[in-house]
């Protein structure tokens, strides 16, 4: 809402500061965001007199002119425009200055004779449309002052961000309601003269019917005849551009100044274009194409509002009047409305059509419907001074829904315990008086309070409380620490912001890198990775292609960040995001499954490019490595590593799980898309589930044991095995032979012989008995018990 | 049959033999060359030691102990002559020891800003006595908007434009479901924080679609706005610094009655609405106050949606924007910078530790 300080101040006599006004105003709720003066592009002009005027020798359509600006000599001129004549006062654009559109004057020569600046018309001048004339000032003005002084245009305009709640506060009058409470000021209506003429009452002559009681409590309608369309008078149309609206004519310059003045929305149809003498409020039907102002046709549905004629509809009720009763240059004959609408059914039209307008915005939030008469005759009455028409006796209306004043129960104990003040009985029913409000006789600790029709915000106590605290000023109000206070018995404490935090410092703990990515990536990026579309989860109305739908898995987010980095010459990349993963899951409350999971991404040289390390690119044991590190930590577990053929992305890919829960995989990204993000080495890759990581968190719990007391014997064992045997495979033997003294069986080496027949892999056992030392020949003979089997079952030998 | 005094004569002698021998040493075998020869099995001490039995019983006490004597220099002698070969040979080796060369550092991670951000607030709050929650970020129609008194229509739902996956799924535009669904499964008291992220559709230089928040709260019997003042004065001052000033404006969520909006003064121009070189403050835009989260007292709306008894309890609430925060807190101008996770912004924030 912009509100102008000259406007606001013929309702309340408001002479302070202005920044002192926004402070104030932005302390109750009503902030300041910027103030402005909208006319300082205008600052450089000044008024001239034109002294002398003469044909320009060379050219027919242009004149020489001699101006006064106040100087020591006069300024001559070229000047176009037909009106321009001797005498007059104009606005002048001086050499150097820019004018709105940013053109900057300078002396030229125009066909051959001297120019020393610019009569500009109030087209250039952003003041008006009209282009071909210049604009021409009232005679009282010096040569050379300033042409916004002139004009009364040192205007202050404060741009308030009203919050949807305070409807009453979209209006100049409403804003002055708010400084008289907040200053103790009197309140100036607005003044009303209306001069009805005629003999008919108008209401005989124009009958309202409304179909729809909840959609229209209250339509009243006027007519103002003998009305000439024309441009407003200086001073409306100033406003209006201060307050941010075109000027149109002086019959929609007035709905729109009653509009931002009293804050009730009005339209002007003309009444020759009305058939019939019936004005209906009624609903469309489902297929309705209407065509509003805007010129562009719509198609309705049977939830929309329509203002009818006897024939057709005329107007989308509170959103926008219909092209075919547009006031034009020839219209006499307006009918102005000013009606109440039902919020939500304006809204949901203005929504559905996307036609939002200022009369749409005021209705949505509701206006004052016992304020609607004064609004509609202030406007007939302004209508016909601007537009030289006659108002006519009476009123058409119909009221199915009469306003019922509101009655709120206001306790003092309980405001003053909410807002930890102790503010008397006095101080509150003053407060209320000022804002309009009728204060009850005293009942108990408090009083019943009649709200204004115009706050429609002011239906409970708590809002009454509200009102309490913010005219005093929240931030004048007591602070202190609260008194935490928990249930004994509490319940089951949500720990996954906990567990993430933890797997977040053992991450950057281990080096690497938090990256946080968007939770939305586009279809086509999980086609490009070879996900499967069923459970994927659209985004309805997203704001790109890119972020259509939600992460299947984390992956697009890394590569995202990986190309990024790429891009701008970061080559080595060891990055970790912890996020949710969104799959569809009908048996959900939310019909979708959000999986919170890890991924690591390592790319490039395995360690710091630097003396004493050696070059070499990370490798699958890097990332593996990680994995392993962390079920260390968080499950004291080694896991279970698999290959896995078939991962849409990865190859080769190990899958991981642990206590026989799948974990996730890790493994390389596949070439054709790693070349994608501009990817020339290897990228390591690995998404695992941190929610079954949890619950086997949860689950582990360290249980002392007995330190051992007796020595270790180890033993090397090697073994010569064909390449394909997995390593997992010996692994499984040795432990499955259940030799109660092996206390650890760990590789040391793998040799691969020249001729890669076959490898050698050294195992390193460790035998220890709990309660004496061990003998030579005990540990031999497990030893070859091991070997034995391990020769059995596999095709291994013994070199 | 040798006499004493010779005996004592060739002990004698030993050792500066043994002296001169080591002299002329000058590597480790050298001189276990000469230790054989002289302090070995079959060495020169041991030859002359064989004689005693020999000797005159009278003589015998004297001549054992000078040969013991004898022994031990020879020995101290020996491990003298290693010590200084060791020590010349250990600086030998080390020749290139430079302690100015780089070490074999670990890799050095990170966590991103809003994630440290995220942390140094969640502490604050646990220090106070508030529980972490946390819930789903596909949110039900019900929950981010109609329990919190936002029915279908009003027009405060225009104030965040929504991200749908269905007519009734939305992204959470806030952390205020979390609100909701914490009371539903606990009962008063309570505190909480919920920190996660939120959604809206809007994407500028001021906006990303994504973005996090922090939501708190706390119902009780007798609740007042003194406490949420408190709470949040107390919370700006730990997370930005001591001297802050933080100020409340009324204003309107659908979900608190009353409502503020919280700022705190300038933390780039102390409020002062100029930067120390006289220019303007771009980060309050000359006000002197940044606004960093809005807040109010639960309206007793949403404490009859989850079936508290709105006379009997009261609460506050409070939702601020996690990257708001640390654009303040480390300086950081573009907000988008947060996602494009670039390492040479990510490598300004390893710094272990808070403030």
């Amino acid at each position: 809402m912009l509100l102008s300080l000259s406007w606001l101040r013929e309702f309340v006599p408001y002479d302070g500061q202005v920044d002192e006004l926004a402070h104030r105003l932005t302390m109750v709720g009503l902030e300041v965001e910027e103030i402005v003066r909208p006319f300082s592009h205008l600052s450089s002009l000044v008024v001239g007199r034109v002294m002398e005027k003469k044909p320009h020798p060379e050219a027919d359509n242009l004149s020489l002119c001699t101006v006064d600006v106040g100087g020591s000599e006069c300024l001559s001129i070229v000047c176009g425009a037909p009106n321009v004549a001797r005498g007059q006062h104009v606005a002048v654009a001086l050499e150097g200055a820019e004018l709105p559109g940013g053109q900057v004057i300078r002396r030229t020569r125009i066909r051959g004779e001297d120019s020393q600046g610019m009569i500009c018309s109030e087209a250039e001048l952003e003041l008006g449309q009209d282009a071909a004339w210049i604009m021409v000032l009232e005679n009282d003005s010096e040569p050379g002052a300033s042409l916004i002084r002139a004009l009364n245009l040192e205007e202050y305009v404060l741009n308030i961000g009203v919050t949807p709640n305070r409807p009453d506060c979209l209006s100049v009058f409403g804003l002055a309601r708010e400084v008289s409470a907040i200053f103790g000021l009197p309140l100036q209506k607005p003044s009303l003269n209306l001069q009805e003429d005629g003999f008919t009452d108008f209401s005989s002559e124009v009958q309202v019917v409304i179909d729809d009681p909840a959609g229209c409590p209250l339509y009243q309608a006027r007519l103002i005849s003998g009305c000439t369309v024309k441009p407003s008078p200086g001073w409306m149309r100033y406003r209006l551009l201060a307050a941010g609206v075109r000027p149109i004519n002086n019959i929609v310059d007035v709905t729109n100044y009653i509009m931002l003045e009293l804050g009730h929305p009005l339209h002007a149809f003309d009444r020759r274009l009305l058939e019939g003498a019936k004005i209906r409020v009624a609903r469309a039907e489902e297929g309705y194409r209407f065509t509003p102002l805007d010129n562009q046709e719509r198609g309705l549905n049977a939830r929309d509002l329509l203002i009818w004629d006897e024939n057709k509809p005329i107007a989308l009720a509170g959103v926008m009047g219909g092209a075919n009763t547009e006031i034009n240059n020839e219209s006499t004959e307006v009918l102005l409305e000013c009606a109440v609408f039902d919020p939500l059914s304006i809204r949901q039209t203005a929504r559905r059509l996307g036609l939002h307008s200022e009369s749409s915005f005021r209705f949505e939030r509701g206006v004052d419907q016992l304020g609607a008469p004064f609004s509609l005759d202030r406007a007939a009455q302004l209508m016909g001074e601007l537009g030289s028409g006659r108002v006519a006796r009476g009123v058409a209306r119909s009221e199915p829904r009469p306003y019922s004043p509101v009655q709120v129960m206001f306790r003092r104990s309980r405001a003053n315990s909410l807002l930890a003040l102790d503010v008397d009985r006095e101080y509150c029913s003053r407060l209320f008086s000022s804002l309009g409000c009728q204060v009850g006789e005293e009942e108990g600790d408090g009083f019943k309070v009649t709200v204004p029709s115009y706050r429609p915000d002011l239906s409970r106590e708590v809002d009454l409380i509200e009102e309490i605290g913010r005219i005093y000023g929240l931030d004048r109000t007591p602070e202190h620490l609260p008194r935490v206070q928990k249930s004994l018995h509490q319940e089951e404490q949500n720990q996954e912001y906990e567990f993430c935090s933890r797997i977040k410092a053992w991450a950057a703990g281990l080096g690497l890198q938090e990256v946080i990515n968007y939770s939305f990536v586009g279809m086509a990026d999980l086609d490009l990775l070879g996900l499967p579309q069923e459970g994927r989860v659209r985004v309805f109305n997203p704001l790109s292609e890119d972020q259509d739908v939600m992460r299947l898995h984390l992956i697009p987010g890394l590569l995202y960040a990986l190309r990024q980095n790429l891009g701008k010459g970061n080559t080595r990349l060891r990055l970790f995001e912890t996020a949710r993963s969104f799959k569809e899951d009908k048996n959900l409350e939310t019909g979708v499954r959000e999986n919170n999971r890890l991924a690591l991404l390592l790319y490039g040289s395995r360690y710091r490019m630097h003396w004493p390390y050696t070059e070499a690119d990370a490798d699958f044991y890097d990332l593996k490595g990680l994995v392993e590190h962390l079920l260390q930590v968080f499950a004291d577990d080694p896991g279970k590593f698999a290959e896995h053929n078939e991962h849409p992305y990865l190859n080769p890919c190990a899958s991981c799980s642990i206590q026989g829960r799948h974990l996730g995989f890790l493994g390389r990204v596949r070439r054709e898309i790693a070349v994608t993000c501009k990817a020339r080495k290897d990228i390591w890759f690995a998404d695992l589930d941190l929610d079954a990581l949890h619950v086997v968190f949860s689950s582990v719990q360290p249980r002392f044991q007995p330190l051992p007391r007796y020595p270790v014997v180890k033993r090397d064992m090697t073994l010569a095995a064909p390449l394909n045997l997995g390593y997992a495979s010996v692994l499984e033997i040795v432990h499955s032979a259940r030799v109660p003294i092996l206390e650890d069986a760990a590789l040391v080496d793998i040799y691969y012989p020249q001729d890669r027949q076959e490898k050698k892999l050294t195992l390193r056992l460790t035998y220890r008995h709990p309660e004496r030392t061990l003998q030579d020949r005990e540990v031999d003979a497990e030893q070859q018990r091991l070997a034995d089997l391990l020769q059995k079952k596999l095709p291994v030998g013994f070199p | 049959m040798s006499s004493a005094q010779e005996i004592n004569a060739s002990l004698k002698s030993l050792i500066q033999e043994f002296e001169e021998i080591l002299d002329q040493a000058s590597s480790l075998q050298e001189v276990e060359e000469a230790r054989v020869a002289f302090l070995g099995r079959k060495g020169r001490l041991a030859g002359i030691m064989s004689k005693l039995p020999g000797l005159d019983p009278h003589d015998r006490p004297q001549a054992g102990r000078t040969a013991n004597q004898v022994k031990s220099e020879l020995n101290r002698l020996l491990e003298d002559k290693k010590k200084v070969l060791e020590t010349k040979s250990r600086s030998v080796q080390d020749t290139g020891f430079d302690p100015s060369l780089p070490g074999r550092i670990p890799d050095v991670g990170s966590l991103h800003p809003v994630t440290r951000v995220v942390q140094d607030i969640c502490n604050i709050f646990v220090g106070l006595g508030f529980d972490i929650v946390t819930g789903p970020e596909v949110e039900t129609d019900f929950y981010n908007f109609e329990a919190l008194n936002l029915p279908p229509g009003h027009p405060a739902r225009d104030m965040q434009d929504t991200l749908y996956i269905t007519e009734s799924l939305v992204l959470r535009t806030h952390t205020s479901p979390l609100q909701i669904r914490t009371m539903e499964k606990r009962s008063p008291p309570l505190a909480a924080i919920a920190p996660g992220k939120v959604y809206r559709r809007d994407s500028d230089l001021t906006h990303t679609p994504m973005f996090h928040q922090i939501e708190g709260f706390l119902v009780d019997t007798r609740v007042s706005m003194a406490d949420l003042r408190g709470t949040l004065t107390a919370f700006a001052q730990r997370i930005f610094d001591p001297g802050v000033k933080i100020r409340f404006r009324p204003s309107f969520f659908p979900f608190t009655e009353p409502s503020a909006e919280v700022d705190i003064s300038c933390v780039m121009c102390q409020g002062r609405g100029r930067v120390h070189d006289g220019t303007a403050c771009r980060v309050c835009k000359e006000t002197g106050w940044v606004e960093v989260l809005g807040c109010g007292m639960i309206d007793p709306e949403v404490f009859l949606q989850v079936g508290y008894d709105p006379e009997e309890y009261t609460g506050f609430a409070f939702g601020l924007g996690v990257e708001r925060v640390a654009m303040l807190k480390y300086g950081i101008n573009d907000l988008r910078m947060f996602f494009e996770n670039d390492l040479k912004f990510l490598n300004q924030f390893i710094q272990a530790g808070h403030r």
